[in-house]
Parts: C-alpha cells; sequence; structure tokens
C-alpha cells in the first residue's frame, strides 16, 4: 500500500474554469489540510485539463501537498463521462479515503455519476467538515430541509467517502510563492470518445459582484420593505465601501439581482461585519450569513430569530433607521477622509 | 418519442416546521406538493410530446401517498404513472434511489428515449439522483437544462452552468435535468383534476416487483448515514438594544467604532 500514501489520502477536485471568480478549490486544500492532520496524510488536488500547469502552480502555491495532473487537448473541456472515467482509474489505483469537489454547477454534475460509479456516498453542498474523533470517519455537515436543519452525514463503509462543499464557507490559505509540491502525471490510459458534445460556450455577462470577499456586506430582506427603501442599502454600503447581498423573497421581488443571494440557494459569506436589515432570520438566509464576523440586525419584530444570531440588534422601523444611519454615515465619512 | 419524467413528492418548505425536542419534521398539517423543478420538467416533456407525438410516463419512489403526486402528474396530461413503494424502501440515500428507480426504468417498455428529472429538490436539495439515475443506466446526462430540441435521435441542449451558457448535444436515449427557467408551470383545469382519478393510469410497483435483494435499497442499500439532525447553532453575543432612532444611530455608529470601521470621531482630520 506504499504507493498509494505516496499520492494521498485527501483528494480535491481541481476546479479551475472561472478560477479568479471561484475560489473553492483553494478553500478545500486549506480544509483538507486540516483533516490531513488529524488523520496523518497529504493533500492531493486533482487536475484533468489541457495545458493546466499554471493551475498546478497555483495549487502548490496555495498548500497542496500533491497535484496529480492528466494534461490532454481532448480534456481542454469539462467532460462528465471523460473526467469519470479517468478518476474511476485513479481512485481504484490509488485508493484516496476522501474525495472533495466544490458544490459548484459541474461539481453537482460530475460527482455523483463518479460516486455511483465507485459505489460509494456521496453528500451534497456541504457547510462545513470535520474529522470525528471517535470513528476516524470524516464528519460531513449538510443542509437539509431547505436549510431549516443540518444533518451530520458519514459514510461508515464505502471508500472514498465524497462530499460536495459550498463555495465560501472555508477560507483559503495565502498565496505562498515559495511553497514546495509534488506535480504528478499519473497514468490515463484510453479514453473513449463522450457521448455529450460541448458545441460552443459562452460566458454569461453579468455585472460582477464579489461578495466572497468583501469586508463589509450590508443584506436586505423584505422587511426593509420597498425597492425604494433598498436602494438606501445600496447607498449605505457605497459609504462603508462594501457590497450588497440579499435574501431569495427579494431576489423573487426584483429588489436586486440573483448574484446578491445570500443563503443555502446562494452564497455562503465571511465577512469582517454583516449589516442585515429587515430579515426575520430564516435559516435559509441564516446558513449564508453564519461565518461574518460580526453581525449587526436591524428589524422591527423584537422576537425575530435574526436577533438571535446578531451580536447587536436594533429593534426598530428599517423605514426610519435606514435614512438617518445614511447622514450619520455622509457626516462621518465626510470627515475622516 | 418515449419520454419518462422522474418526480418526488415534497414538503411544501416554507410551511416545514421543526420539532426541536426529537429533531424531526412536523409532516402533520404540512401540504405535499410535486417538487417544483419537476414540474417544470413535466411541463417540459409535455411540451415535447406536442411536438413531437409520443408518450409521456412519470415515475416516483416514495410512501403510498406519493401516489398523489403521480394523480397531479397525469392530470397536467401524462399518460401514466409508476409507484415505486416498499417499506424495504424507506430511508434511501440518492445512491439506493437511483438504484431502484434504475432496476424499475429497465422493465419499462419500450424503453424511454428521453429521461428527465428536476435538477433538484427543495428538500434534500442534493440534486445526484438524476446523474446516478444516468450512471446506472449507462446514458449521456446534461444537468441543469433550460432549453431543449429534439431533431431525430438528436438532442441538443442549452444550460447554463459556472457562469457559462453551454449548448451541448448528444444521441438518444439520455437523461437530462432541467434547471430553473426552463417551462413556465400553469395551472390545472378541474377537468384535468377530475381525470386524475381514474384507476389505470397508476401501475404499482414493489420489492418483489422488482426483483431486487433487499440489502439493495433503502437504508441497507444506502453508503451515508445521517448520525444527528440539529438546528444550526447560535454563538453570538445577542445584545438588543431598543429606544428613540437616535439611540439605535448613536449605538451603531459606535459599534462600528469599535470593530475600526470608523475612526474615532474627529479623529481623523
Amino acid at each position: 500500500m506504499a504507493v498509494n500514501r505516496e499520492m494521498g489520502k485527501i483528494w480535491i477536485f481541481g476546479d479551475y474554469r472561472n478560477y479568479f471568480q471561484n475560489r473553492v478549490t483553494l478553500q478545500l486544500i486549506s480544509r483538507g489540510k486540516d483533516l490531513a492532520g488529524v488523520i496523518g496524510s497529504e493533500t492531493a488536488v486533482i487536475l484533468l485539463g489541457h495545458d493546466v500547469h499554471q493551475y498546478a502552480m497555483e495549487y502548490v502555491a496555495h498548500g497542496a501537498d500533491l497535484v496529480m495532473v492528466a494534461d490532454r487537448p481532448e480534456l481542454k473541456e469539462y467532460q462528465v463521462e471523460t473526467y469519470t472515467a479517468i478518476l474511476e482509474r485513479w481512485v481504484r489505483a490509488f485508493e484516496p479515503e476522501i474525495f472533495l469537489a466544490g458544490a459548484t454547477s459541474f461539481g453537482r454534475e460530475f460527482f455523483p455519476r463518479l460516486a455511483k460509479r465507485l459505489g460509494t456516498g456521496l453528500s451534497a453542498d456541504c457547510v462545513d467538515l470535520d474529522i470525528d474523533p471517535e470513528s476516524g470517519l470524516l464528519l460531513q455537515t449538510a443542509p437539509s430541509f431547505g436549510g431549516e436543519l443540518l444533518a451530520g452525514v458519514v459514510t461508515p463503509a464505502s471508500r472514498p467517502q465524497m462530499a460536495t462543499v459550498h463555495p465560501g464557507v472555508f477560507q483559503e490559505l495565502p498565496h505562498d510563492a515559495g511553497a514546495v509540491g509534488r506535480i504528478v502525471y499519473p497514468e490515463v490510459g484510453d479514453l473513449a470518445p463522450p457521448r455529450v458534445r460541448l458545441l460552443h460556450s459562452r460566458r454569461q455577462e453579468t455585472h460582477t459582484v464579489h461578495l466572497e470577499d468583501a469586508a463589509i456586506i450590508v443584506a436586505g430582506g423584505r422587511g426593509v420593505g420597498s425597492r425604494e427603501q433598498f436602494r438606501l442599502l445600496f447607498e449605505l454600503a457605497d459609504l462603508l465601501e462594501g457590497e450588497v447581498g440579499a435574501t431569495r423573497p427579494v431576489i423573487l421581488s426584483g429588489w436586486a439581482r440573483p448574484e446578491r443571494l445570500l443563503g443555502q440557494t446562494g452564497m455562503s459569506v465571511k465577512p469582517r461585519l454583516l449589516i442585515t436589515v429587515g430579515t426575520s432570520g430564516a435559516l435559509q438566509y441564516t446558513t449564508g450569513i453564519e461565518g461574518a464576523e460580526t453581525i449587526i440586525a436591524i428589524d422591527r419584530d423584537p422576537e425575530a430569530p435574526i436577533f438571535k444570531m446578531a451580536d447587536l440588534g436594533l429593534v426598530g422601523d428599517a423605514k426610519v433607521l435606514l435614512p438617518l444611519l445614511r447622514e450619520a454615515l455622509r457626516k462621518r465619512v465626510a470627515t475622516s477622509r | 418519442m418515449e419520454i419518462l419524467v422522474c418526480i418526488k413528492q415534497v414538503p411544501d418548505v416554507p410551511t416545514i416546521r421543526i420539532d426541536r425536542r426529537r429533531m424531526t419534521i412536523i409532516r402533520e398539517g404540512v401540504e405535499s406538493i410535486i417538487n417544483p423543478l419537476d414540474d417544470v420538467a413535466l411541463e417540459a416533456a409535455l411540451d415535447l410530446r406536442a411536438r413531437e407525438g409520443g408518450r409521456v410516463r412519470v415515475m416516483t419512489m416514495g410512501p403510498p401517498q406519493s401516489e398523489a403526486a403521480l394523480r397531479e402528474a397525469v392530470a397536467m396530461g401524462a399518460d401514466q404513472g409508476f409507484l415505486l413503494s416498499d417499506p424495504a424502501f424507506a430511508g434511501a440515500d440518492t445512491l439506493a434511489t437511483s438504484h431502484v428507480l434504475a432496476r424499475a426504468v429497465s422493465l419499462l417498455k419500450p424503453f424511454p428515449d428521453l429521461i428527465m428529472c428536476g435538477m433538484q429538490t427543495i428538500d434534500s436539495d442534493t440534486g445526484q439522483v438524476g446523474p446516478q439515475l444516468a450512471e446506472e443506466l449507462d446514458l449521456p446526462q446534461i444537468c441543469g437544462v433550460i432549453d431543449i430540441r429534439v431533431q431525430g435521435r438528436t438532442l441538443r441542449a442549452m444550460r447554463l452552468s459556472d457562469g457559462f451558457l453551454d449548448t451541448m448535444e448528444t444521441v438518444l436515449p439520455a437523461l437530462v435535468t432541467v434547471g430553473q427557467g426552463l417551462h413556465p408551470v400553469s395551472d390545472l383545469s378541474l377537468a384535468a383534476l377530475e381525470r386524475a382519478f381514474s384507476e389505470k393510469d397508476i401501475v404499482r410497483w414493489g420489492l418483489d416487483d422488482l426483483g431486487l435483494p433487499p440489502g439493495e435499497v433503502g437504508l441497507e442499500g444506502s453508503a451515508t448515514r445521517v448520525r444527528r439532525l440539529y438546528p444550526p447553532r447560535p454563538r453570538r453575543r445577542g445584545e438588543c438594544v431598543s429606544g428613540s432612532p437616535e439611540t439605535l444611530v448613536d449605538r451603531f455608529i459606535r459599534e462600528l467604532e469599535s470593530l475600526s470601521i470608523l475612526g474615532e470621531e474627529h479623529g481623523g482630520e
């Protein structure tokens, strides 16, 4: 089994298609190293593609001990069937204990197929990962029932233990150009042509919102009152050099664009400060903001569950408070800049 | 064209309540619906049938009461429903669920040209059963499609994936999962609802009909185990302030100062 240890027990799928926006692979390397420390192993990133050497270097700089690369022209595009075929071979050959992927569109399309072929368990869109101290199993924390509950899931017998992980729940390690890691090229073997052909692929033109990196987020729910009131959140965010996030009902009302969605079906964020206005605190939403260092909540209803998960709660009407907050911030920002 | 739509009956999530002592879902008084994206898949299938001819069959695995979802699907215009129900199927994860579905699909005559599923459900939200069903049936898969065209044996689909709009092509038989935006869901007419109560449209299959060993289905056939269910826990200061708007604004500004997001007053000049 010596050969297996050499390839690490913890594998992470290298999802680089949207590298600069989507940092989930880097976040998983960081968490993978924590887990590897507990079970005594290396952390390997699996990188499939063509001309992908730059990404291998990036993964090493962000903490990967090992990058396993398949670099071929026919791997240029993401292909569920081809990727499944290669990874089935590698998993059977090197027997990792744990295999993680970001819960991106592609991760959630391709990992189920791979898990099924390997006959192993897979949990979806996890918001936390740990090693259970008693059993040594990977404890996969997955949201259930629209985020109302969290489920602690384990895969007792089959291997590898597989999970897709929600982007933004772990913190990536800083880029270290001096980091050392191995880059290896295991045998790929013959590949059947995929049955699904990608005819063309076009980047969706959307206004880019950087909620994941924002230090300050001003988020609002339906309790803000109206589209006009909601605009004040953008003004507050501008004054604080932050970004605006929104709950699902706000998106459905068209007060903000879908890329601002926070929560179980949107982004999980980790800002220094999150100001949440007119959000009652449905768990569907709060799972996305749990990672904030400090939460200030503003809501009219003193019984609103959001106050239980806030550091500071202000009981008041958003309609009255938002314009006053804007004035107060304008004064302060004007004097301090 | 033979289309099969796999659907799931789910609790209407916005009305879900939790028994916090026993950490289970309170099912009494919770409305059950067809999973919204499965509804979209069914509408798209009916649309394809209108253009291409053929049949739309629907299938679900679940407790006996999920027959209501099949009846609703028949009322919407599906030709036939298959209920896969057996106490042995309970507690299945996606691996065991896709196994039961795959077995049932392989018994269908004729084998479907196209299998359609919702991209994910609103209760467990894994999105895994579709791809896993495709894997077991050795079919090509396209996930999250928002537009489908069929010409002869060629299927062309568009889908949004990680910020890209992909146009993809494959040859039938194939499986697609359907994402938001493919089709608006129409309301049912009363006449259609009455049609849903015709007995002959529903076929019921249990473990013996599928010829599967009990160890391959339900909890026993699952690779994952749920150790516990619990509400996300609060870990916050929980300070709550009421008072005049001026008091609140003042408290807000002081909080930002203490976080060094705002400098001390007059300090920055």
